[in-house]
């Protein structure tokens, strides 16, 4: 029997569907690496272990067919799905059972995958490191002493660890690829629409985006293929066709232009990181691709307006959370009043970086401040999607630059120093803000010695015009095929 | 510097010598729309809802439950643009959602869905009609689009008193269109006739049911007077904003308590209208009392701003035209015209325009009646009479519209055209109203069939007035006849009717028995 934690997303499908796996064998194995190790690194929230291995059974038993038949996925635990709990790890959620699934799991349910289980997060995806979750971190698997980066750090974990060799996660300002990157798995964040959010409870509702995780880019554009598509239950679900890239994946995209700004040739970026680029634009050359530098000069100031919008949607987003109807609600006391249920139950239910953006979020939308945050935020937002279009517009195809300008860091190094955690967004925020598609593809190694040891993954991001997501995916697959060591 | 002196101060009340009224109007009025505004779950303010079970007509959006997504309901966006034009309101070509913040218990998601600066109607004009004929001009501010709340409801359904509330979430996410107008009104007169007018005008258009008592329609007046002092100065009252009133009565008693009240608080606290002095009070019902709730307009934040879940609207003016095209002529436009053209009084009129498909019914039931000949006076007035007469007597007993007794108006019209042509009587037109609404009968036939048509043949009508006059019971009216008392000749008219069944025609025996009388060749 195939051991499939080593097996790529499509190397199981395949070896299901040849018949040299079983759904179930699929299924058990990666149950057991959890069991197994999943203490060490805590991926999961939650393990649907009867449930996926019955639900693979099905799938042995010919009842359950598609495109992704008997593979098992992991869900980040922000998307709802009508089986056991959508926690958000969030006390505020700790027992709270959604009645319906979200399209994009639906759709991979539909398509046959097995669910395995709910992945950790920072708390309503507010992070960048997974240790804002209210119940335990989660370790990156290449070096446990490190965060696997956020807000999607049990999934990418997940996939990283060989516990599932696909995951959904969901990307508000990089939290699929940031993590993507700091694990060294391949991690996608689609256009603004392109995948439904119904389902995916709402951090920022113009930025975020749910996106797959897999091995490798061919993993992710058979997963996109899958969740991509119109849903009339979004209202901001782009009327555009669904994708059909994973069969034509391999084409050559043709005389590529790749641009790479020169805001990323930062000072601040990591040796690795500096050498991972310049690896990356040789990689390029080397694919026959023309590499021209590009500009985008609000670069900046993405992480400033990103933290304006997100914060001021959030906190209107998460005022749902009253303990009125659900969730948690605080035992009062006798005299305390509706007052008193609201903030306690809040106060209680919510953790500290939650609280923080909330507050952040009210004061940019407060009367009087409005103008000066919201509405500047949405202008230099204007300005970052103007930026974009300028260069897709002068012949670019894909702009590359680093995912994170640094590898992955210490547990604890950052949790009490919120605006350096911020910064951990910077290259990744932009794609957010100006709603364009990207993906992150692993693009090399510190040394042992930079990473106190220990090998610690960088990555290279491809983003794309509005509804190139077909595109970055053709570019990612060709640069991973071809790519030169730095 | 000189020393300051205090200056001579003598206190004098002055004297209100005249209190006039300054109104303007919030309206919020439940969209029939089948669904609700957000989501696809059924709406209670469509007609024929079933009252619901509390929590019953819910679903993920409108509980508000995490990862739920709001989609707009198209049919909300026509009818309130349906309302707007009939408000004279201009239609904006790209509207906008905006998130509103607060929290309450009857409020989902913390924040409901509104229209902040960017509503879908914006100003408009329209000009009351007064019940003395005279017409009051009243402009439209605006008329935005947003979701109801739900209900709390403070005893269990059947009226066990309970020590907690209940959140009652079947209304909420129910489209509400609020109309606000200028404060244009100087009487509660105006108010009333104002509202009503709006009720009827959303009723016909089909933009509401509007059952007041359902709470279909929510009156918010902005009150305050202007007070003229007998030292020549004008002052005016702080606005007192009167909160969800449902009754026309609520508004108009509302309106008249505070222009009593008003002009006493001044005197008493001096207070004048200004920034932050707008206070809201509620309306008592059982103690005809307004009471307050909120002493002055907190500047409370609700932090709007545009709901990144969904799109801006964007309005093609085409659409607007179309639906401009297909409006129907508004109820109140419709009676004036029924009172000019068909010489019915404005009660009968007003009777007609009340309910929509009865008012269709009635200008169907003319058009028919002028297939049969009828000039469209004659017709309107003829089809009018049957259908205000015996079609709202049978309505009433039976406990339907008019339009739905079973008759059909081309029945109704072809009645009216029988009856002006004096084939029937009018106590047989009523008989063959009543008889149609079981069946599908041709009129004529009818008539014919039940025996109902009117004997002018003289030779008949002849010998029954000849009896009539003969009958020794009839002597005394007989010699009154003769004597000139005209008024006398009905009892004879009655005991031929009688004799014949009531198929004689009535005006032909009244001619008759005249000139048999004066002729006096049956003395």
């Amino acid at each position: 029997m195939s051991d499939a934690s080593s097996m790529s997303l499509i190397e199981v499908r395949d070896a299901i569907r040849n018949g040299d796996l079983t759904a179930e064998s699929a299924a058990s194995s990666c149950l057991h690496a959890i069991s197994d190790r999943d203490g060490g690194i805590g991926a999961f929230l939650q393990v649907f272990d009867d449930a996926a291995l019955e639900s693979a059974r099905a799938v042995d038993r010919g009842e359950r067919t598609g495109s992704l038949a008997g593979v098992p996925i992991a869900l980040k635990d922000n998307i709802c799905l009508n089986h056991g709990r959508t926690t958000c790890a969030s006390r505020m959620l700790e027992t709270y059972e959604s009645p319906f699934t979200a399209t994009a799991a639906q759709r991979l349910i539909d398509a046959g995958a097995v669910i395995i289980g709910k992945t950790n997060l920072d708390e309503f995806a507010m992070g960048s490191s997974t240790e804002n979750s209210a119940f335990h971190i989660t370790r990156n698997p290449v070096a446990p002493d490190r965060v696997p980066g956020g807000s999607s750090g049990g999934s990418a974990a997940a996939v990283a660890a060989g516990f599932v060799p696909g995951a959904l996660g969901s990307d508000t300002g990089g939290s699929i690829r940031q993590p993507a990157a700091l694990t060294g798995v391949v991690g996608m964040k689609p256009t603004y629409g392109r995948v439904s959010r119904w389902g995916l409870v709402a951090f920022a509702s113009s930025l975020d985006q749910i996106g797959p995780f897999g091995r490798t880019v061919a993993d992710v554009a058979l997963l996109m293929d899958v969740i991509a598509g119109f849903d009339e239950l979004d209202s901001t679900s782009s009327p555009r066709a669904g994708m059909a890239v994973s069969p034509t994946l391999s084409e050559p995209v043709g005389k590529l232009r790749i641009g790479v700004p020169r805001q990323v040739r930062s000072e601040h970026n990591h040796p690795a990181v500096v050498r991972a680029l310049d690896a990356a634009i040789t990689t390029c050359t080397s694919m026959g691709a023309e590499v021209v530098d590009v500009d985008l000069p609000r670069l900046d100031d993405g992480i400033a307006a990103y933290y304006v919008v997100a914060t001021a949607e959030a906190s209107s987003n998460l005022a749902r959370f009253d303990g009125i109807r659900y969730g948690h609600r605080a035992a009062l006391s006798a005299g305390e009043g509706l007052e008193d249920l609201y903030a306690r139950s809040r106060a209680e239910g919510f953790g500290p970086e939650v609280q923080r953006r909330i507050m952040l979020g009210t004061y940019a939308l407060s009367s009087g401040y409005y103008d000066a945050y919201y509405r500047t935020a949405m202008q230099v937002r204007r300005l970052i999607r103007d930026e974009f279009d300028a260069i897709f517009a002068s012949g670019v195809h894909a702009v590359m630059m680093p995912s994170t300008a640094n590898p992955a860091f210490r547990i604890g190094e950052k949790v009490d120093d919120p605006l350096q955690m911020y910064l951990e967004d910077l290259y990744t925020v932009t794609a957010n803000l100006a709603g364009v598609p990207a993906i992150s593809v692993p693009a090399g190694v510190t040394t042992e010695e930079e990473g106190d040891g220990t090998a610690l993954p960088v990555a290279m991001q491809f983003v794309g015009p509005v509804g190139g997501d077909e595109v970055v995916l053709r570019v990612g697959a060709e640069f991973e095929g071809g790519r030169v060591e730095g | 510097m000189p020393e300051e002196t205090p200056i001579p101060y003598t206190h004098r009340m002055p004297t209100i010598v005249s209190t006039s009224l300054i109104v303007g109007l919030e309206i919020h009025v439940e969209l029939a729309t089948r669904t609700r505004m957000f989501s696809r779950v059924a709406s209670m303010a469509h007609p024929g809802a079933p009252e619901p079970e509390p929590n019953t007509l819910i679903d993920p959006v409108v509980l508000g439950l995490p990862g739920a997504l709001p989609v707009l309901n198209r049919d909300a966006i026509e009818l309130s643009i349906r309302m707007g034009l009939a408000l004279g309101c201009e239609i904006a070509t790209e509207s906008r959602w905006d998130r509103k913040s607060y929290f309450y218990p009857d409020l989902p998601k913390g924040y409901q869905i509104s229209q902040y600066d960017q509503p879908l109607c914006g100003e408009g004009h329209v000009d009351v009609q007064m019940p003395d004929g005279s017409t009051h001009p009243i402009r439209i501010i605006r008329a935005h689009l947003e979701e109801d709340a739900g209900k709390l409801l403070h005893e269990l359904p059947g009226g066990t008193s309970i020590d907690f509330s209940i959140v009652d979430l079947n209304r909420a996410g129910t489209p509400l269109l609020e109309i606000v107008t200028a404060p244009d009104f100087t009487s509660a007169d105006q108010v009333e006739a104002f509202s009503r007018m709006l009720r009827n005008t959303a009723r016909f258009l089909g933009v509401t049911e509007g059952v007041m008592q359902k709470g279909h329609m929510r009156f918010e007046p902005n009150i305050n007077c202007e007070l003229t002092l007998d030292d020549g100065r004008t002052v005016k009252t702080p606005v007192v904003e009167i909160k969800n009133l449902n009754s026309f009565r609520a508004v108009r008693d509302a309106i008249e308590y505070e222009l009593r009240e008003q002009p006493k608080r001044w005197l008493d606290d001096g207070l004048e209208m200004g920034a932050g002095m707008k206070s809201t009070r509620g309306w008592n019902d059982q103690r005809a009392v307004t009471f307050l709730q909120r002493e002055k307009e907190d500047a409370h934040d609700y932090r709007y701003f545009p709901d990144p879940d969904l799109l801006p609207v964007t309005i093609d003016p085409e659409w607007v035209s179309e639906i401009r095209r297909d409006l129907p002529e508004v109820p109140h436009l419709r009676a004036s015209r029924y009172e000019s053209t068909f010489g019915l009084g404005p009660r009968e009129a007003e009777a007609l325009v009340d309910e929509r498909e009865v008012c269709l019914f009635f200008e169907a039931a003319t058009r028919a009646a002028e297939t049969h000949g009828l000039a469209h006076d004659v017709a309107g007035k003829a089809a009018a009479n049957l259908v205000l007469q015996v079609g709202l007597r049978l309505a009433n007993e039976r406990e339907v519209l008019v339009s739905d007794l079973g008759i059909t108006a081309d029945q109704v019209g072809a009645i009216a055209a029988l009856r002006l042509n004096d084939e029937i009587g009018s106590s047989g037109a009523d008989t063959l109203f009543e008889a149609l609404c079981e069946s599908d009968e041709d009129p004529a036939a009818a008539a014919d069939r039940l025996g109902l048509r009117q004997v002018t043949d003289t030779g008949a009508l002849g010998a029954w007035c000849d009896a009539v006059i003969a009958d020794p019971a009839n002597e005394k009216t007989v010699a009154d006849v003769k004597m000139g008392k005209m008024a006398a000749v009905g009892r004879l008219i009655g005991g031929v009717m009688q004799l014949s069944g009531g198929q004689a025609d009535a005006k032909a025996v009244r001619q008759m028995l005249l000139e048999k009388l004066k002729s006096g060749s049956c003395s």
